[in-house]
């Protein structure tokens, strides 16, 4: 036994939570004027007073509306059990009418034991739900319907979100509309009449502030003192970990993460990363498995692209971008050889290759991105033809360059120029 | 596509390969052999004994580094993870060092590339039919086990197959560790692999494809499934208009030369020779490209000319040995690194004898040192036509008066003329005009309208060639048979000497447009005796 199979059993515990959203967010559901609390008491009240809500989530992607919508589902399926029936609809699948309304269909089926035909026409299904509606308004039930990507909803004819919405209206269905969009502006999406049918409440969610951080670290890394895992591990692994955490390294680390990208999913990927790295022999997380997490989710493609390519590649590169420097408007492919040859004649250089290998080394290029197609239509002509452009920048192109393990330092010289 | 684990070989074998049976022609009552056996849930991980860590580093020389980040990512058994974007350049071993890692770990997974199933539809039935153990033979037609074309029955039916998976899984662990022996699959998690993810981006709706996987992760809701993206292109140039939570990247660089080397020295037969070999070739050719199938495909031929001398291929070389060896290929690397695609030109003896006929099926393409000749066959009809699109792409039409007339004359006057500064100057901008714009367009009766000009010219010269080819051409080009020249232009399309192109709505015709390079049209006037370069216009 000794301490590797605790180490790995924590490591097993931490994945566990960081990939379960339902647990990094019920930290938030703490105080009395947090969202959760605010949507609760939306909710519950429709339920309870029968009448009819909407509401929307709004907040960029990562900030646990989704999370704080299914935990406030749970607690309100807890309170009232028959009382409540829910309907998930996602934008990015159910764009289309006649598609919502299968799944609307469908989802009710399954909640009342009905058995639900694939082969039902739309008429069937809209007339099916809105029986359904009105039966579960007489029988006090309330439908609750999600509509997770709501800004996808907002495309097109808006049919679906006016029926739904016009439905409500009525005096005997009892049913809440939410709808989460990472859009600030999803109300502005919305149609008039739509529009004018819609409670314009709205909530806000924001990523978590500074003081947030420091408690959702703990809340996601402590390892909990009543688990299968062995006391001594335990305390000692908290308290390296709370030493980790109050270290000024750590911080500097932290911040340089949430100033790119200050999101919930973006720091549990961080974390969860870290956890991956940790050491199973010792089993605790060190400051250098932070570091190694920083460095693996900060990443440059195009430098990395940089370094792979073959000098061949570089060579094209650099005259692209003298070509570039003369601002000469269009550049292709034959433009570049031009150059290409120019360059080979003033500087001499040793590598100078034949058509057909730089135009590999071209393609090569395309391939990773380095260089683009300007027009996107003209298939007709060959590639040698069509005008490209360079997607880095000089800067880019210098550093690059700088750090290229085996430069020739012609390059540099021929790039200066 | 798709591993189903009765592979016994560590490539991936196709379902064609699997299925077939080694005499077609017995008679379809009989039943196939073994390995038409239903499939089970074991057959979702790779079926035969697996590989140790240390055999996963040596198999892949240079990705140790990121084997083991993928396999800390991957985790213990049974720990739930983020979906994973693994990324790198082209033959860099992304696949393979999956399929390798799976083998190792043997946890049960489903793989499908976007290579194979090009449209939507076809990879959720693949990921289906491969969940739900379907095989697809001709007792079912080759049908999938459910038709899906749309996301949403996707997510539906992936929930219900995966649920059986997980549930089918975690019985054979039960039955596994009470019976105290290692069932074929380890764990209780399935993993889905997506390969070549770039290619989504140029499906229709390939934006809308592309943020449904990566949302699927949240969609699906269940930490038994682990998500493995493998693409070409790197994170950053997936632009997707709603935006998506990224997947955690895995970066695969390129090798370096040390890992290169470390790669083609596998499975030598004689490493000494081969390493002598590689110390001279690797570096230069490594200034070209660094990727392992373009070195690969370009030293096999170099080594075989680099062993020529030696009789005995077993033998350790010592200084003296390389020297004379390295001499013997030397001529030879200069031309290989201006090559990018060779084919041996099989030609056999009685091939060679034979002059008119086909020579060679292959073609060598971008040779450095031309030839004065095409090496392939082209009947007379066929020539011409090159020429006259070659003509009418490079020259405006409006010249086409002066240059053609009926009686097949052409006047020289207007061409002498002394060429002045200004002249000189016009003519480098045309040149750079033609640099950049390509070969222009034509319509199809202009390209008709030269034919038939050159046509009647080159009837007044005595013409070997065309008495050579079939007596169905002879004289009769000028007497009507059209149908014959635009079978011949029609087939020149399909070559791809002549591309069509888009048609202008007010003319309503389709254009065409010459695709022969300078060298390679005046090659052809010269096999027909045909003075091209009078025709072409220089500018001036």
């Amino acid at each position: 036994m000794g301490v590797e199979n605790p180490a790995e059993e924590a490591q097993i515990l931490l994945r566990t939570r960081l990939c379960n959203p339902n647990y990094i967010f019920t930290i938030l559901s703490d105080s009395p004027d947090s969202n959760y609390s605010k949507l609760k008491y939306i909710m519950s009240s429709s339920v309870t007073e029968a009448c009819n809500n909407s509401a929307l989530l709004l907040g960029s992607r990562g900030c646990g509306k989704v999370a704080i919508l299914e935990m406030v589902i749970k607690d309100l399926l807890q309170e009232y059990p028959d009382m409540i029936c829910v309907i998930k609809l996602n934008g990015l699948l159910h764009s289309e009418d006649n598609c919502a309304l299968k799944e609307i269909a469908r989802q009710l089926c399954i909640e009342n034991q009905l058995v639900f035909s694939k082969m039902a026409s739309f008429d069937d299904n809209s007339q099916f739900v809105i029986s359904m509606l009105r039966e579960c308004g007489l029988a006090h039930k309330t439908i609750i319907f999600v509509l997770d990507e709501f800004d996808l909803f907002t495309q097109g004819k808006q049919r679906l979100l006016y029926s739904l919405l016009d439905a409500m209206q009525s005096v005997t269905s009892q049913a809440v509309v939410v709808g989460v969009s990472c859009r600030l502006d999803a109300d502005q999406l919305l149609e008039k009449r739509v529009r004018s049918r819609f409670s314009h409440r709205k909530l806000l969610f924001l990523p978590p502030s500074q003081e947030d951080l420091q408690r959702i670290l703990q809340h996601c890394l402590l390892l909990p003192t009543e688990s299968s895992l062995p006391p001594q591990y335990v305390a000692s692994y908290n308290k390296k970990l709370l030493n980790t955490l109050s270290d000024d390294k750590f911080k500097d680390i932290v911040e340089s993460l949430c100033d790119s990208d200050s999101t919930f999913n973006h720091l549990l990927r961080f974390l969860f990363v870290a956890v991956c790295e940790m050491d199973t022999k010792s089993g605790f997380l060190s400051l250098d498995n932070f570091k190694t997490a920083l460095s693996s989710i900060q990443r440059q493609p195009k430098l990395e692209a940089l370094q792979d390519c073959s000098i061949l590649e570089l060579y094209i590169l650099v005259c692209l971008r003298r070509l570039e420097v003369k601002e000469q408007e269009t550049t292709n492919f034959n433009s570049v050889m031009k150059e290409y040859k120019s360059v080979h004649d003033s500087f001499q250089t040793a590598d100078y290759y034949e058509r057909n290998v730089c135009l590999r080394a071209f393609k090569h290029l395309l391939q990773r991105e380095l260089i683009s197609l300007v027009d996107n239509r003209g298939h007709s002509q060959s590639v040698e033809f069509r005008p490209v452009r360079l997607l880095i920048s000089s800067h880019e192109l210098h550093q690059g360059l700088k750090s290229y393990r085996s430069c020739p330092a012609i390059l540099h010289k021929v790039l200066a120029v | 596509m798709g591993d189903e684990g009765n592979a016994q070989t560590p490539r991936r074998t196709t379902r064609a390969s699997l299925s077939s049976t080694p005499n077609p022609s017995n008679s379809t009552g009989k039943l196939n052999l073994c390995n038409q056996q239903p499939l089970t849930i074991d057959d979702l991980a790779y079926g035969d004994e697996s590989i140790s860590f240390d055999d996963l580093i040596s198999s892949l020389p240079g990705r140790r580094a990121q084997i083991i980040e993928l396999l800390r990512i991957l985790g213990p058994l049974d720990s739930p993870m983020f979906p994973v974007f693994v990324y790198g350049g082209a033959s860099t071993g992304k696949t393979s060092s999956i399929l390798q890692i799976f083998k190792h770990l043997k946890r049960p997974f489903v793989y499908c590339s976007c290579v194979t199933c090009y449209s939507p539809r076809i990879l959720f039935e693949s990921v289906l039919n491969q969940l739900l153990l379907h095989r697809r033979n001709e007792s079912n037609r080759y049908l999938s086990v459910k038709r899906c074309e749309k996301p949403s029955d996707f997510v539906n039916l992936l929930q219900e197959a995966l649920r059986n998976v997980v549930d089918s899984l975690k019985g054979n662990v039960v039955k596994s560790s009470s019976k105290k022996s290692m069932g074929r699959t380890r764990g209780e998690m399935v993993y889905l692999v997506f390969d070549n993810l770039e290619l989504v981006r140029e499906w229709d709706k390939g934006s809308n494809i592309l943020s449904f996987m990566f949302k699927l992760y949240d969609i699906l809701k269940m930490p038994e499934v682990g998500l493995i993206f493998l693409s070409n292109a790197s994170p950053d140039t997936y632009y997707l208009d709603t935006g998506y939570v990224e997947p955690v990247p895995v970066y695969f660089p390129d090798y370096t030369e040390d890992e290169l080397r470390q790669i083609l020295m596998k499975n030598q037969e004689n490493p000494k020779l081969y390493t002598s070999f590689l110390e001279v070739v690797l570096r230069p050719f490594c200034r070209v490209t660094r990727r392992v199938d373009e070195l690969s495909t370009a030293f096999s031929p170099l080594y075989q000319i680099y062993y020529e001398p030696l009789d005995d291929l077993g033998i350790v070389p010592s200084g003296d040995v390389k020297r004379e060896l390295f001499s013997h290929l030397q001529p030879h690397i200069g031309p290989s690194l201006n090559d990018t695609f060779r084919v041996e030109n099989r030609l056999s003896s009685e091939a060679s004898g034979k002059t008119n006929k086909w020579k060679g099926i292959a073609k060598k393409m971008g040779v450095s040192e031309s030839s004065d000749e095409i090496d392939f066959h082209m009947s007379a009809c066929a020539k011409y036509l090159l020429i006259c699109a070659f003509l009418a792409s490079k020259n405006p039409a409006t010249l086409d008066a002066s240059l053609f007339d009926s009686t097949g004359g052409f006047s020289n006057g207007k061409r002498k003329r002394k060429s002045s500064e200004k002249s000189k100057e016009k003519k480098e901008t045309a040149e750079q005009d033609l640099l950049l714009k390509g070969p222009g367009t034509f319509p199809l009766e202009r390209l008709l309208a030269i034919f038939q000009c050159i046509v009647s010219v080159s009837e007044c010269l005595p013409d070997d060639e065309a008495q050579g080819d079939g007596g169905l051409e002879g004289e009769s080009w000028t007497n009507g048979l059209l149908s014959h020249v635009l079978l011949e232009l029609s087939s020149l399309c399909n070559a791809n000497f002549i591309s069509k192109g888009g048609s202008c709505p007010l003319e309503g015709a389709n254009r065409y447009r010459s695709m022969v390079s300078e060298a390679m049209a005046l090659k052809v006037a010269r096999s027909l005796k045909f003075p091209l370069s009078k025709y072409l216009y220089r500018g001036g």
